[in-house]
This record gives structure tokens, sequence and C-alpha cells, in this order.
């Protein structure tokens, strides 16, 4: 397959996904709605009482955008797309006649990623975006993130949400069910990860969990208090090295799943 | 759309198994298949529901793995060079399926995507084939089982295939749409030199669209040939129903004659007669009773039908005796 084939496949896949206004309405949904509230009730509760109420805007509200976008509901975008991007073609019963078009399924397992990659990561500009306007609009004389941290922001954020994105292709793949991928992963990530997180006498084996490793390389404190990483109940700290491994690990081992899933399934 | 060259040579058979073989557990759903599809006919693969057509469909595409045997398509060994052959290959399994939320012409652009860069030039001239230009730009939920038929076939037009497998095509179709699919069965053969297998359990709709068909029942091919000679049981028989004055007196007239192979009598002055050839008319027949004196009432050519053929075959199977080869 050379790289005119790949492109024009990813841009199939990309087709595939951005005509399904349901999974894409309910993403832009998931990521911009909750920003939005989230700014409203802050600046609705500053304006009646400043002293009492931070403003909406600021460092605070930067911080406190990042962790609704970064780590709940952009993956939880990432999930929807992610999930439709791997199940879709065997929902719809299209992979056997793509099959037969005598490419290899490898191929068609792996134009699925950047394909769902492109729309998360288009849905979560757009929420990242009204998170910087609402961080200066709602600012009200506070202090504002440095540029520096609007970008390491924006890294974090397509960082958080691509590797779930790609996990959850590599799921759908491999569970050829959309909503086997929805519930396990949500489930998982934003259900059962903040638990386990919690247990401390798990102890370090908590570094295993994807959340946290990501959380590791968030620009600011995700969980309120300092420095890197989250910090409630028993903190999980760990090496960019570990994070790094752990965060390949599980992309490694579902990617190649949903691979082996796709190359030999019956169609 | 160039129908001529596959690079594989044109010579080969367009399929061609031996001892094709797939098990589910301790079930065959195919069995030993020897199957022989020449090129540039349309090609009935006939069966009870069931009988192990898809079976064989999804094994030759890779949609599953072989138990044992050995496949070509288009002159190529599959699974070894199946990508290869399938570059010249369009097929439809079961019933066409599309993304339901895209319209046509964006489905065949996800298979043309796939299938390479020039193959987006064919998405026009496909949809123009099938009669659905009008309809591109419609959703494909809209559409109905008839229009999900044709556009199935102007995706499988996007890899100019030497050999399409329709897999069941007029399943759903009203009666002028079945009408309409053969026109485009006989039209792909006859006018673009196409080779189409057609999977059917319909016995009418294999004997009026195609020139060869393979018998299947239980997973195995229990009869393959040209289809006059499959309908008359191997080899093609002149026979002739006759009603006659004096039917001992004409039998033994038909016995003598170098003209008949074999003659028989039914009740009330029915004779039922072979014919040594197809030079031997009904006409020389006539005339020799009548000249000798024996009144002729009825003459009537037997027209061999695959029904008569198939319930034949399908009855001895059951009886569990042997089965016949017929190879065109």
């Amino acid at each position: 397959m050379n790289a005119t084939v790949a492109m024009q496949m990813t841009g199939a896949d990309f087709l595939k996904l951005r005509k399904r206004w349901v999974t894409l309405i309910w993403s832009l949904v998931l990521t911009l709605l909750p920003l939005l509230l989230y700014f409203i009730i802050s600046a609705a509760q500053h304006s009646s009482s400043p002293q009492e109420h931070a403003p909406a805007g600021g460092v605070n509200g930067f911080q406190d955008s990042l962790r609704i976008l970064a780590l709940f509901f952009g993956p939880l975008a990432a999930i929807l797309v992610g999930s439709d991007a791997g199940a879709g073609d065997s929902t719809a019963g299209v992979f056997r006649d793509l099959v037969v078009t005598g490419r290899s399924r490898v191929a068609l397992f792996a134009t699925r990623v950047p394909a769902a990659l492109a729309l998360t990561w288009l849905i979560v500009i757009f929420a990242y975006a009204l998170s910087i306007v609402g961080t200066f609009a709602f600012a009200d004389g506070s202090p504002t993130p440095s540029f520096a941290d609007v970008l390491n922001g924006f890294g974090f954020t397509l960082l958080s949400t691509g590797v779930v994105c790609a996990i959850a292709v590599g799921l759908a793949s491999l569970t050829t069910s959309r909503p086997a991928t929805l519930v396990a992963l949500i489930g998982w990530q934003l259900v059962a990860s903040p638990i386990l997180t919690n247990i401390s006498s798990l102890g370090s084996a908590r570094k295993l969990v994807l959340r946290e490793a990501i959380a590791h390389f968030s620009p600011v404190n995700l969980d309120g208090g300092g420095g890197h990483g989250p910090a409630r109940g028993g903190a999980v700290t760990m090496g960019s090295a570990t994070a790094i491994v752990v965060m390949l690990v599980w992309l490694v081992v579902f990617l190649a799943l949903g691979a082996w899933r796709t190359r030999t399934m019956d169609a | 759309m160039d129908t001529t060259t596959d690079g594989a040579g044109a010579q080969t058979p367009a399929i061609q198994t031996s001892g094709l073989t797939k098990r589910f557990g301790e079930r065959a759903a195919i069995d030993g298949v020897d199957l022989f599809v020449p090129r540039g006919v349309a090609f009935g693969f006939l069966g009870p529901n069931g009988a192990g057509k898809t079976t064989l469909i999804r094994t030759l595409l890779g949609l599953t793995h072989a138990s044992a045997g050995t496949m070509h398509m288009l002159g190529h060994p599959v699974p070894a060079e199946r990508d290869q052959a399938l570059q010249r290959v369009g097929a439809i399994v079961e019933e066409p399926r599309f993304h339901m939320h895209l319209t046509g012409r964006e489905n065949l652009r996800v298979v043309a995507a796939v299938r390479g860069p020039e193959v987006a030039a064919r998405i026009e001239p496909a949809l123009d084939r099938v009669g659905l230009s009008d309809r591109a730009t419609d959703k494909v939920k809209s559409y109905s089982m008839g229009m999900r038929q044709r556009l199935g076939v102007a995706r499988c037009l996007l890899a100019d295939p030497l050999l399409l497998i329709l897999d069941e095509p007029t399943n759903g179709l009203d009666p002028a749409g079945i009408q309409e699919f053969r026109e485009m069965i006989r039209a792909m053969v006859e006018q673009e030199g196409r080779t189409v297998f057609v999977s059917s359990h319909l016995l009418d709709e294999v004997e009026k669209t195609c020139d060869a068909a393979a018998i299947v029942d239980r997973g195995k091919v229990v009869v393959q040939g040209a289809m006059a000679e499959l309908a008359a049981g191997g080899k093609p028989r002149h026979e002739l129903l006759l009603n006659v004055d004096a039917s001992e007196r004409a039998l033994s007239i038909l016995q003598g004659s170098d003209l008949v192979a074999e003659a028989t009598a039914g009740g009330e002055g029915e004779l039922r007669v072979v014919l040594v050839g197809e030079a031997a008319s009904a006409a020389a027949v006539n005339a020799m009773l009548v000249g000798a004196g024996v009144g002729v009432m009825r003459l009537e050519p037997v027209r061999h039908s695959l029904e008569q053929r198939f319930l034949e075959i399908t009855t001895r199977l059951e009886g569990h005796s042997d089965r016949t080869e017929v190879h065109a």
C-alpha cells in the first residue's frame, strides 16, 4: 500500500465517521456543553459574590476546564468516535465487501486509526478553543495562564484524547461491537480507573492505570494539589519514562489485538 | 471497460477448485468440491438452502479459511495470490450491505478508495450502468432492495471485473426487478465478456440466466456442466412423445429403425422415443410411421428441464445411492 492509497483510505474512513451525525453531535455536545456550563455557572457565581467565588476564567478556570476536557469529556468523545471507527464496518456488514477488494486486512484496520484521531482532535480543538476563550474572557483581572501553559495544555489534551481514541479503535476492532466497547472503555476509564487510583493498598500497581500515566503529562495539577499528577487519596507518582512505557503498552496491546482480529476473523 | 486481460492468462478457468473442504467442527459445510467454471459464461451454482453455496463463495473470496483443498481464481492460486485475483473480481455475498448513513455515491467512494487511485474514475460509469445516477446523492437507507442490489453490482463494477460472483442476487426482488437483473447478467456476459458466477436456490432462475451450472447438495457438487447436458442427464438427449393408433406395430417399426436408439410403450397408445442424434428429426420419424400406415395423433419433442433433473438427483441423494459427475 503506497502513501496515496493510505491517504485515500484514511479519507474514506474519515468520511464514514464525519457523516455519522449522531456520533458527531453527541461528541460535540459532550465536549462543549460541560465547558459552557462550567463557565456560565462560575461566572454567575462570581458576579453574584466576587469575594466568595473566584473568577470563572484565569488560571483557576484554565485548570478546571482542562480537567473537564482532558480527563473526562474529551476521552468520552474519543471513545465514541474510536469505537465507531473500529466497529463501524463490521456493524454495517460492509467489512466483507472491503475484504473482497483484495486490500490487506491490516491496511483496512490501520487507516481507521488516523481517521478516528482526525475527527476526535477536530472536536477537541473546538472545545479547547472554547476553554481558552472562557479562560481569558472571564479572568476578571485575575492571573491568566502563560502562552506556554496554553500550548502545553493543548498538547496534553491531544495526548489524552488521542491515546484513548486509538485504544478505542483497537478494542472495537477486537470486539466488533460498538456497545461492548463503549461500556468497557467508559466503565474502565471513567469509573474503574479513579476508584483503583484511590485504593492505596494497590501501591505501585496503580501506575499501570492508563489514566494515571496520561495524567502524569498534565501541565497543571489535575487533582487540585501541587506538582505533577493526581494527588487525591493515595498519590500515584511515576517517572516520565514509566508513564510513556505504560501508555505505549496500552496502545500496542490494543492496536495489536485489533489488527490481529481484523486480519483473522471470518468476514 | 477493459475486460480482456488479467495478466494471468485468459485461457485459465475463471474458478477451479479441487477437493475444497470447509468444516465447522465435525460438520463439513463444503466437502471435497471439484468445481470448474469456464470463462465468459454465466455459471449457476444451484442448490437448496443450506447446501453450502455461500460457504463456498466465502471460502473463495477469503472471508473464511478453507479446511482442505486447492482453489484458483482467474488463474491465480488462492489464498497465495488472492489479492491479485481479487483485483479483477467483484462480489456480492449474501445481501448487499452498505453504510446506510452514506449516499450511494459515497459508498462507492469508500470502496474505490480501498481499491486504488485509478478506481474513482469508474464510479460515475458504474452508477450509470446500473441506472442509479439520479439517486446517487440519496442516502442508501432510502433505497429499495432492488436499488441496493443494483448498487451492489455498481460496487462490483468498480473492479472492472473479469469475474462477478453474485450470491442469490434476485432474493427480495419483484418480478420486474428479477427480469431486469437477468438481463443485466446476460449483457455482462454477452456484451462485455465477463464471467458471472450466480449462486441460487431458484432452478428457474438459473435455467433462464445461465449457460452452465453445478448442482450442489449437502456440501458436495453433485453434477456440473452445460445447461442442456445437465437437464438431459449428462448428454444431450433428443426424445419424442407420440400417440398413435397402432402402438404395437409402431413400436416394432421404431425399434427396427436406424433413427431410433430406444423406443418404449406407455399406456393408451403412447410411445416414448429416444432418437440416435440431432440429425434424426421428428419429421423423419413421423414420415416413417405414416408411410407404414400408422396414424400419428400426437408428436411432441420432450423438453428436459433442469428442475426435473434436479429432482432426480436429489431423490437419488436422499436414497443414498450413487452420484453423477458430468463435466462440460
